[in-house]
């Protein structure tokens, strides 16, 4: 993975909804996989937090440097789902 | 370069590609729209349709009242008008109420009128078990449609091929019955086995229907499927190559018109063929595939075996579910089978 300090995380906590008690999701789906070029705001991953699927955007256009929560992971709205090394 | 990459790499579930093909169409043409239970505000009880109401309104993405027959017969009546209904059917179970509107009407009226109206419909609806929803909401139905002139029917097994094939549905001419497998979509409650979800082009792109896809090339057993059965097939001839069986897995893809072609072809070269698919047993897809490689190349047959669901409903159980529809290694033991007669 990228020694880089440049690197940008993809957080749950962007996407976490404010209204919700719930504070564990499961990662439902990743789009990408590691090493691709994403542009920023698309779709990388979605999560599922109380039954409702919500798509987590890139912060930034770069390369998907490392997935920390793989599929069927449990995350907490803390979480880094992800690492986007910027363009 | 790096954008060349990103349209390769990026990957989609089954849902997101079917419904990148839909809006894409209706961009495209303002006389395609979707209507169904639960495909606006809730945006399709399995995806179907998740994210079009935003881009197009209630107009166009219509909510109806649980009226089988009023709604499907009013697509077939705004097909014959010219516009391009999809119509979606959210369990295929459900079809028996708006059987009169789907067999009579949207399959006949082009021939009964000599011509003088087509019906470029897509009636879309969910199939298949594993998830214990019990018989009147697990079946498979690919043969009852298919068993009647009139319709064309599609069934994808991959995100690649939801796409294509959607792309193509629409814009067809006749009506199409689209069947997509509620395990192949890739929503959260319901998880899908690792294949369905591929690489997808952005761009727009068709999948000719009668083109079967050879899922895996192999040398002693030919494995015909399709749905969610591709990805059980290939399982199964992961561990068999283990063994030292090499199996080949055709994807049919659609089952109006059917690629009798490359079933032939495959069952040529391996004499041996196992027929697959979550539907009856008797009287549908794997009678039919049988029939008509012993029509058309019987002395190639050395073995021929089925699995498919026998002749009892879907159960809610699931050790009993699990036991009626066929799994990975019910696949093994019939392409063992066949290979050793």
């Amino acid at each position: 993975m990228s020694a880089s300090d440049d690197r940008v995380a993809v957080e749950a906590a962007a996407v976490w909804p404010d209204d919700v008690d719930e504070e564990e999701g499961v990662v439902v789906n990743w789009f990408a996989r590691e090493g691709r070029v994403v542009t920023e705001g698309e779709a990388v991953c979605e999560i599922q937090i109380e039954k409702v699927d919500v798509d987590v955007p890139a912060p930034v256009a770069g390369e998907l440097v490392e997935i920390v929560l793989e599929e069927d992971a449990e995350c907490t709205r803390g979480a880094t789902l992800g690492w986007i090394d910027p363009e | 370069m790096a954008q060349q990459e990103q349209r390769v790499e990026r990957e989609l579930t089954m849902s997101r590609a079917m419904v990148e093909a839909i809006a894409h169409e209706m961009r495209e043409d303002e006389e395609v729209f979707y209507m169904g239970e639960d495909v606006a505000d809730y945006g399709g009880i399995f995806d179907s349709t998740e994210g079009l109401l935003s881009e197009f309104g209630h107009d166009r993405i219509m909510d109806v009242p649980i009226s089988e027959t009023a709604y499907l017969g009013a697509a077939v009546g705004a097909a014959q008008q010219g516009m391009r209904p999809i119509a979606e059917l959210m369990f295929v179970d459900f079809f028996g109420v708006a059987m009169d509107q789907i067999y009579n009407g949207m399959a006949k009226n082009t021939y009964m009128s000599g011509g003088a109206v087509n019906v470029p419909m897509v009636l879309t609806a969910a199939v298949g078990g594993t998830y214990n929803d019990a018989a009147q909401h697990s079946q498979t139905l690919y043969g009852t449609f298919a068993h009647m002139a009139g319709m064309k029917v599609v069934v994808p097994s991959t995100a690649y091929d939801a796409k294509g094939l959607m792309h193509n549905a629409i814009r067809d001419d006749d009506p199409v019955v689209y069947l997509f497998h509620k395990r192949l979509m890739g929503i959260g409650w319901m998880p899908a086995p690792d294949g369905p979800k591929t690489p997808v082009p952005e761009d727009e792109y068709t999948i000719p229907f009668g083109s079967a896809d050879i899922k895996r090339e192999g040398e002693d057993v030919t494995v015909v499927t399709l749905g969610l059965h591709v990805h059980r097939a290939l399982e199964a001839a992961e561990s068999l190559a283990g063994e030292g069986t090499s199996v080949e897995i055709i994807d049919l893809r659609s089952l109006v018109p059917l690629d009798t072609e490359t079933i032939r072809e495959s069952v040529a070269k391996t004499g041996r063929l196992v027929v697959v698919d979550e539907d009856y047993r008797s009287f549908g897809v794997t009678g039919e595939i049988i029939a008509r490689v012993a029509e058309g190349s019987l002395s190639d047959l050395e073995a021929v075996e089925r699995v498919a669901v026998p002749d009892v409903p879907i159960p809610y159980a699931r050790p009993m579910e699990d036991e009626v529809i066929p799994g990975v290694e019910d696949i093994e033991t019939a392409v063992r089978n066949a290979d050793s007669k």
